[in-house]
């Protein structure tokens, strides 16, 4: 129990990270990127480079590299220190960084671009769990698996009002979660070789299953704009986010 | 001369050992601590051969094989093809996306822009590629052995996975597939 706490905590910040991303994604700046990193674009929730504050920061397996792009062309090393082990992946939010590994999530201040500095650290249970969240509720898919560890598959779902006491809300029992992605009230999960489910989020502790898609091995997603970017087996999908919440498959890019 | 025999029988004892140790008849190996699963989540290497590792550059539109992690800025669209490259792909038509070009990079897993410099692995090195012209992309700049992204021995996870075929080329990622009763095993 206290550890899924400690994942609620991760997830709060994640999602912070998420949040916003999702939010700016609707207000594209003139150049393409957003208001808080202009110049940029948008990841998925696995990776392992990320810019912020005109950096890039790349995790590897156990270190944080800082470079500053105040010369895009030239990235000038600033800074690498050793974070722990099995680190998976880096989310930033303002002037923060949260680092994922296998079993833990550190939070470091980039208040110093160039310099990260360790704020804190929280435990959570061993296991693959990307993270989706804004200002009031938090969702993390547990996928347990050979090179996750684990035995966990569920989605939960986290009250963070309260950003330092996170509060568990609800468990949703799924067969094998992935990445997920929120977009206004529609919450896309990924479960694999399970397909896609698109939750009504309007409750935001209580999702309720709207549409379900089993035509393709689901792994990550992107809500960019009206459109639904997802990876799947051997390439991706790409999808109409309709503004009645209905999401409308438009290509296949694969082969 | 008996002093001669005894350092003979000496020096052949130890080959003995040597050619028990190596077992060179793969006749008695060794007992798996666990048994090896029928069917299991695990990582398989992705090869590429010598010449090919060392070039950027970009490329005719090839298939989607071995998709990976996926980018978007504006019309944009990238996903990595993992170990080999990254895909750019037009989706100003969301229904009907254009495949743009290939960007050639050995190892690749990563990648993030800033304007028109695009930011990606080639195996352990970062490098950075003016994405001006995606179909003339300029390698300007490399900071080299600064990460360790690309394991060329071993997964990035311990568990099941499927051991490496050298005659296959020299390992440039791992990717994430069902294996079947996998024999390697990284603890």
């Amino acid at each position: 129990m206290k550890s899924l706490k400690y994942i609620a905590f991760i997830i709060l910040t994640a999602l912070a990270a998420s949040c916003d991303k999702a939010n700016q994604s609707t207000t594209p700046n003139s150049s393409g990127g957003f208001d808080n990193n202009p110049g940029t674009g948008q990841g998925g929730s696995l990776a392992r480079f990320t810019i912020a504050q005109k950096h890039l920061y790349v995790v590897d397996d156990m270190k944080l590299h800082a470079y500053s792009l105040d010369n895009p062309s030239t990235p000038r090393l600033t800074s690498t220190q050793l974070i722990g082990e099995d680190i998976e992946t880096i989310y930033s939010y303002k002037d923060k960084l949260f680092i994922g590994s296998q079993n833990a999530m550190y939070v470091y201040s980039i208040s110093d671009a160039g310099h990260p500095d360790k704020l804190g650290t929280a435990s959570h249970v061993r296991a693959c769990d990307p993270v989706v969240a804004n200002d009031s509720v938090a969702y993390v898919t547990v996928r347990s698996g050979n090179s996750c560890g684990g035995t966990l598959n569920a989605m939960f779902v986290y009250d963070v009002t309260s950003v330092l006491n996170p509060k568990e809300r609800n468990v949703i029992n799924l067969e094998t979660p992935w990445g997920l992605g929120m977009a206004g009230n529609r919450l896309f999960v990924c479960q694999g070789s399970n397909g896609l489910a698109v939750y009504d989020i309007s409750n935001r502790y209580y999702p309720s299953l709207r549409q379900r898609f089993y035509d393709d091995t689901y792994y990550d997603v992107i809500p960019y704009n009206d459109l639904l970017i997802c990876m799947v087996k051997g390439g991706m999908l790409l999808y109409e986010l309709k503004s009645d919440g209905q999401i409308l498959k438009l290509a296949k890019i694969s082969g | 001369m008996k002093k001669r025999i005894l350092s003979v029988r000496w020096a052949v004892l130890p080959l003995l050992l040597l050619l028990t140790a190596c077992d060179p008849f793969r006749n008695n190996p060794r007992p798996e601590p666990e048994p090896s699963p029928d069917e299991v989540e695990g990582y398989a290497p992705v090869y590429s051969s010598a010449e090919d590792a060392a070039k950027i550059t970009s490329t005719d539109v090839r298939p989607i094989e071995k998709g990976g992690k996926i980018y978007v800025k504006g019309n944009m669209l990238y996903q990595v093809e993992v170990g080999k490259g990254i895909h750019v792909i037009n989706i100003n038509d969301g229904a009907n996306p254009q495949k743009l070009s290939f960007i050639h990079v050995t190892g690749a897993q990563e990648m993030s822009i800033m304007d028109n410099y695009l930011y990606t692995n080639h195996m352990n090195d970062l490098v950075v590629l003016n994405i001006a012209d995606v179909n003339n992309i300029q390698l300007v700049d490399r900071v080299s052995g600064m990460f360790h992204l690309v394991d060329p021995n071993l997964p990035p996870a311990a568990g099941w996975f499927e051991c490496i075929d050298e005659s296959k080329g020299v390992v440039v990622g791992w990717e994430l597939k069902t294996l079947y009763k996998p024999v390697c095993r990284k603890n």
